[in-house]
């Protein structure tokens, strides 16, 4: 990325409220056009961070640079940059019109025109024209997200924040507006940054995600990237079901558990490691008919199965490690509960964290 | 306790709608009263100026006979003989209004029963020597009946501070101090309107109570419309007294020992009731004065508390006390007699303007019915209005 | 005859909401039917059953009862205005201050009401008469003498702003603190001005509250009398006063009923023309 390209660039920004730090230091470079994914468990401080970046908060210390210009001290109200909230915080006292229009009657652009704008976003936002007139309280859920999103549009922000919009709707229309704020903000070219605890939210629409953990970014990086290389055990696990267990250096090429009984085989090793955790992706691990070919094997019972339409999920003890393997359904494990099994990985396909 | 002693003293302060409530209440409870109250020994009910209802002079009249008292205090005789008028003569068993009501109005009217004349008329012997039976306003027209006991009284005129007007000025002066344009602003107007109409005719010059002729009406009216707007306040007897001693103002309209007592009792010996030497009334008196008649109610099923209550307040003891009960102090009858005068002390004599009580009495009319009252109070609330 | 029936015992429903049905008869209906009754009576009588007459109706277009019952509207006009004036900055930083817990804190603000009024109203005037707390310390220790401004009619509406000042800022805070932070905020962010923000939102939202604020002073307000009497010295005879005094010295209830049937009407008048101007559903935004 070159520094031309660079929209929002945050340098060493904390905020403390008393002792605690609420975001403890960030460094952080957002793209022009990017689709920007905060990803963090509540009160990782990724939203105190988001309303820093909207205005509404003043960092302790460390710089805001929009275009390479310092923003601390800029009002919210004087911002290229809109925020769509979490409640929505839609004006409940206005049509789904004048909230769109909010921000140009604000700035006294004629009625005329910004009729034309407002429909011109509904239109954008597959808006019913009908709604236009109707009270804000009298909409839908998706139709007061699509609102919400109209009237950041209409603002005609450079950067438009959004935090945790998606949270309180049910799973379907939430994928269903997951696809079109990326369409969205494909048609509109913005930079869109965006707050959630969902990683698979994050996934399904970033670009890069940052991982927040206790007001700092643990990892940055493509949704591929974060994926399947996790550079600690928190992001790994932040991802979903995997398999972790810690591990040490037993010899060159060697790891051995405390958790499990034998010796496996470690995948490249970063240098100076000697210990930390090794996750195993549920989908990497196999039932073995005969484990001798396997790189790594361990034997275990079958303690339970799941149908997750596509695929099934395996719940596999080893010890007291609890392992979980995933199949395609055209692949599926066709043994029955309690059956004495043995599961087995690639070393390539485990990944070394540190803690 | 407090919220009774504060209605008391601010004159009424039930709001509309309670007034009108109760209205309603209790024309709808009238029929239903007489069966109600089946057995009344043990109960009595009291519709009385303030004293009578406190503690003081109730308690132990209800632990000797322990019996439930109730006393409720107002603050003008209408609007009391008119609630046994709208038909609470089945709640009321003693009713306690001024001199001229007993005689003129509720006997005639059936609203009040006798009292057993040889019973109480010998408590009257053991009054001042004006209470001599048969007493004028205990009696009925023909002197057949006894229609109440007497106990406490007053002059009622006006009430200077000696400070800024002489008692002999005021005195001599009398009414006219109403009269002198130089002092508007420097007077107060109790907020006691039944006597106000009264009052008023004195300054305007004639004798209140008789019917007027058109011409007195028309004097009247110019009367009310400049006296009130040269008050500087109108108010209950606690503000004339606050206004009087913080020097807010120099006198006030009707007022008397009731009214100036509390204040004297405090230590403010300059606040006094004047009795005008001169005025309109018969033979050439200026000062009115009340006695007030205590009267059994024509109660269907009247208690026999009530004549037990009529001989207990005049105990000697109990006199003492109903004349310093709460609220304001007044001279009694029952003070002729020595077992009854040896209790008052000297502040309390003082506090009731013994040394001029008898004289001022002897210039005063006694209270009486203003036959045109409703006609000239109409007037006057309008004057106070408009003001 | 089945039908009879069921009407002879009706359901467990009607049955149990009966003792509140009668009560607020008896309690409630009852007495304004009485007013309402007793204002056609002839004057001075006291019986509900005589013959009804508009007597009393003409008596007060008659007099000057209307000065009364402009009195009564300035003097309320005037006490909403100014505590509208006072309380929404009050209300307003308690919120912002204290958030969710500004409401609460209101309460407090309630607690003289637990004291009664003429007893606070008594100590407004010896803090203000002649001689008294404010006026005398000023003569003692700096030697100045002022008149006293009690007994007039600024005297009586600042009773009325000190009686009812809770009354407007409890539903006021409560108004402002109905106002989501988050709205606020979007406001500001969608590029509005402080003053924007309260024009367009922090107002709007929080009118409910304002509204009932008003209305409820208003009405108490319509019915003051201890002001008028204690800290105005009766400089000011607002209607309730007449009311009390057709009541009282005059005893023509029904002259009384009819005032207050009137004052009922003006008042109901115009808190109806107030609801109809400012919905609060529709501020709410439920409609």
């Amino acid at each position: 990325m070159t520094s031309a390209s660079v929209i929002l660039e945050l340098r060493g920004i904390r905020k403390d409220f008393g002792a605690l730090a609420a975001v403890d230091g960030i460094d952080l470079a957002i793209a022009e056009g990017e689709f920007f994914t905060i990803v963090g468990p509540s009160g990782s401080g990724k939203t105190t961070l988001l309303r820093m970046l909207a205005g509404m908060e003043q960092p302790s210390s460390g710089d805001i640079l929009l275009r390479g210009r310092r923003i601390n001290d800029l009002p919210a109200n004087r911002r290229p940059t809109c925020m769509v909230f979490q409640s929505l915080a839609l004006f409940p006292h206005r049509t789904v019109g004048e909230n769109i229009e909010f921000s140009l009657k604000i700035r006294g652009v004629s009625k005329v025109e910004r009729r034309q704008r407002a429909h011109g976003l509904m239109r954008l936002l597959r808006l019913p024209e009908e709604l236009y007139g109707k009270n804000v309280t009298k909409c839908s859920g998706g139709e007061r997200q699509r609102v919400a999103l109209a009237r950041a549009l209409a603002y005609d922000p450079e950067i438009l924040f959004f935090d945790e919009p998606l949270s309180a709707i049910d799973y379907k229309l939430r994928k269903t507006l997951e696809k079109e704020l990326k369409d969205i903000h494909r048609e509109t070219g913005k930079t869109f940054v965006y707050i959630t605890h969902s990683l698979e939210e994050a996934m399904v629409m970033s670009d890069r995600i940052g991982v927040m953990r206790q007001g700092r970014l643990v990892q940055v990086g493509t949704p591929n990237e974060i994926y399947v290389t996790p550079n600690n055990k928190f992001v790994s696990e932040f991802i979903g079901d995997v398999n972790v267990f810690p591990v040490e250096v037993a010899g060159p090429g060697r790891l051995r558990s405390s958790a499990i009984a034998g010796e496996f085989t470690a995948p490249k090793l970063p240098s100076g490691f000697s210990k930390g955790h090794l996750v195993i992706r549920p989908e990497y691990l196999r039932f073995l008919a005969d484990p001798s070919g396997a790189e790594n094997s361990l034997k275990g019972r079958l303690y339970n199965e799941y149908a997750l339409g596509s695929r099934f999920q395996y719940q596999v003890r080893v010890g007291d490690q609890v392992f979980v393997v995933e199949k395609l359904r055209q692949q599926a494990y066709g043994g029955r509960l309690d059956d004495d099994v043995v599961i087995g990985w690639d070393a390539r396909d485990s990944i070394l964290v540190t803690d | 306790m407090l919220k009774q002693k504060i209605t008391r003293r601010n004159f009424m302060e039930q709001s509309t709608a309670m007034a009108a409530a109760f209205a309603a209440g209790t024309a709808g409870l009238t029929s239903l009263a007489g069966r109600a109250h089946a057995a009344r020994e043990k109960e009595l009910n009291i519709l009385c100026w303030e004293g009578y209802n406190s503690a003081q002079v109730l308690d132990p009249f209800r632990s000797s006979q322990a019996a439930e008292v109730k006393a409720e205090s107002l603050t003008n005789d209408p609007t009391m003989i008119n609630r046994l008028r709208a038909g609470e003569t089945s709640v009321w068993d003693l009713i306690n209004v001024n001199n001229a009501w007993a005689r003129k109005e509720m006997w005639p009217e059936k609203l009040i029963q006798p009292l057993d004349r040889a019973r109480f008329e010998p408590y009257f012997e053991k009054m001042m020597p004006a209470f001599k039976p048969p007493y004028k306003w205990a009696t009925s027209d023909d002197g057949a009946e006894l229609l109440g006991m007497c106990q406490r009284f007053g002059p009622y005129s006006f009430v200077v501070n000696t400070d800024k007007v002489s008692r002999a000025t005021a005195e001599d002066q009398g009414w006219d101090l109403w009269n002198d344009p130089a002092n508007d602003g420097k007077y107060g107007i109790l907020e006691s309107d039944d006597w106000n109409v009264f009052v008023l005719c004195c300054i305007a010059g004639f004798d209140p109570f008789k019917v007027h002729s058109d011409d007195e009406v028309v004097k009247f009216t110019e009367t009310a419309k400049r006296v009130f707007k040269g008050a500087k306040l109108v108010g209950d007897p606690a503000t004339m007294n606050q206004a009087l001693v913080s020097g807010e103002i120099d006198f006030h309209l009707t007022g008397g020992t009731y009214s100036a007592s509390p204040a004297r009792a405090d230590g403010n010996a300059n606040i006094r009731g004047i009795t005008p030497k001169k005025g309109p009334m018969a033979g050439g008196k200026g000062g009115i004065s009340w006695i007030e008649v205590t009267s059994l109610v024509n109660n269907p099923q009247l208690s026999p508390l009530a004549t037990e209550f009529l001989a207990y307040v005049q105990d000697p003891t109990v006199a003492h006390v109903v004349a310093f009960a709460e609220g304001t102090f007044n001279p009694v009858a029952q003070m002729a007699n020595p077992d009854c005068f040896k209790l008052f002390t000297k502040d309390e004599l003082d506090s009731i303007q013994w040394d001029s009580l008898e004289e001022e009495m002897a210039a005063s009319i006694e209270y009486d019915i203003v036959p045109d009252y409703a006609k000239l109070l109409d007037i006057m609330t309008a004057a106070k209005r408009e003001a | 005859m089945a039908r009879r029936g069921s009407w002879a015992i009706p359901g467990p429903g009607p049955r149990a909401a009966l003792p509140l049905v009668l009560l607020l008869l008896v309690g409630f209906a009852a007495p304004l039917l009485a007013i309402l009754d007793y204002s056609f009576m002839p004057p001075r009588t006291f019986s509900l059953t005589g013959e009804p007459t508009l007597e009393n109706y003409v008596t007060i277009f008659q007099s000057t009862s209307y000065l009364s019952f402009l009195w009564s509207l300035a003097l309320a006009t005037v006490t909403v205005a100014v505590l509208a004036l006072t309380c929404y900055p009050i209300s307003y930083g308690l919120v912002r201050v204290f958030g969710r817990w500004a409401t609460v804190l209101t309460l407090l603000f309630t607690i003289p009401l637990f004291v009664s009024e003429n007893v606070r109203l008594y100590g407004w005037v010896l803090f203000f008469i002649k001689n008294g707390v404010l006026l005398g310390a000023l003569k003692t220790y700096l030697g100045i003498e002022f008149d006293s401004w009690l007994f007039t009619s600024s005297a009586t509406v600042f009773g009325m702003i000190y009686v009812y000042l809770p009354f407007m800022l409890f539903p006021m805070t409560l108004g402002i603190a109905m106002v989501p932070n988050e709205t606020r905020d979007a406001a500001f962010d969608l590029g509005a001005s402080r003053w924007q923000v309260f024009r367009e939102v922090e107002l709007p939202l929080s009118m409910p509250g304002i509204v009932i604020g008003f209305l409820l002073t208003f009405v108490l307000a319509v019915g003051a009398i201890a002001e008028a009497k204690v800290l105005g010295g009766q400089a000011i005879i607002p209607v309730t006063h007449d009311i009390e005094i057709a009541f009282t010295y005059a005893q023509n209830w029904p002259l009384g009923a009819a005032l207050s049937v009137l004052l009922m009407l003006v008042v109901g008048a115009l808190v109806l023309l107030v609801l109809r101007r400012f919905d609060l559903d529709t501020i709410l935004g439920r409609r």
